[in-house]
């Protein structure tokens, strides 16, 4: 069994040289439910096999209870190298695509900055699957594997 | 958790993907660069703001408790992720 998802399509002003002139980028973006102690929220992420960790903005910890005033802290970098303060805390995650359902516990990444979407990155997230992009079907599929912790 | 302190169960997401990616392009137009919430079957976008705290706002205003929703962002047109 394993989990299929669809790329989002994301229209582009311009033909987009890089992909052959079309007019739009698609993107591996699917709906997580981070739940903490006070309630879940349910957000689209990006599925980011670059990301070392599973980073959500710290509005979501708010949103679900989690108190991070004395969770451990990083420190993370984006693509163009920039600090970015991560407070970590533990909650469980749950995605499903309409036919299969997975849940586990994960410590995951809070930050302050100005964050638009989760990155879904290897620790608590691609760790727990053997992922598989399919670039030409714009599909991206997921698989428990044997470190998968869930349900 | 709603008003009276109980835990609301989470909505049924199981057309989300289906209808999201069938969502027109023209209407997302009109939400590029926002934080939005979309109805839990994907067909409606239930509130929209410049942060996720003004969605919740506007969701709490309207008497939707943000754990009904999915939380997106629309991407603006001229992004390019790198």
């Amino acid at each position: 069994m394993s989990l299929l998802y669809r790329y989002n399509i994301v229209r582009s002003p311009r033909a987009v040289l890089t992909l052959g002139g079309r007019w739009s980028h698609p993107r591996p973006l699917l709906v997580v439910s981070v739940t903490g102690p006070a309630g879940t929220h349910a957000v689209e992420g990006l599925l980011d096999t670059g990301a070392d960790e599973t980073v959500f903005p710290e509005d979501v910890a708010l949103r679900i209870g989690l108190s991070l005033s004395s969770a451990p802290q990083g420190m993370g970098v984006g693509a163009t190298l920039a600090g970015i303060p991560l407070r970590y805390g533990e909650v469980s995650l749950r995605i499903s695509d309409g036919i299969e359902r997975r849940e586990w516990r994960a410590w995951v990444g809070f930050t302050p900055a100005k964050l638009y979407r989760p990155m879904l990155g290897f620790a608590g997230f691609l760790q727990f699957f053997t992922a598989t992009f399919h670039g030409d079907r714009e599909q991206v599929e997921l698989s428990v594997n044997a470190l998968y912790p869930g349900t | 958790m709603n008003t009276n302190g109980e835990r609301l169960d989470p909505p049924d997401l199981s057309h989300y993907d289906e209808n999201r990616s069938k969502f027109p392009l023209e209407e997302l137009a009109k939400y590029w660069g926002k934080h939005v919430a979309f109805s839990p079957d994907g067909t409606r976008i239930v509130a929209c703001g410049e942060s996720i705290a003004e969605v919740d706002d506007k969701l709490d205003a309207a008497g939707i408790h943000f754990s009904q929703v999915v939380h997106s962002y629309i991407d603006p047109p001229d992004a390019v992720y790198i």
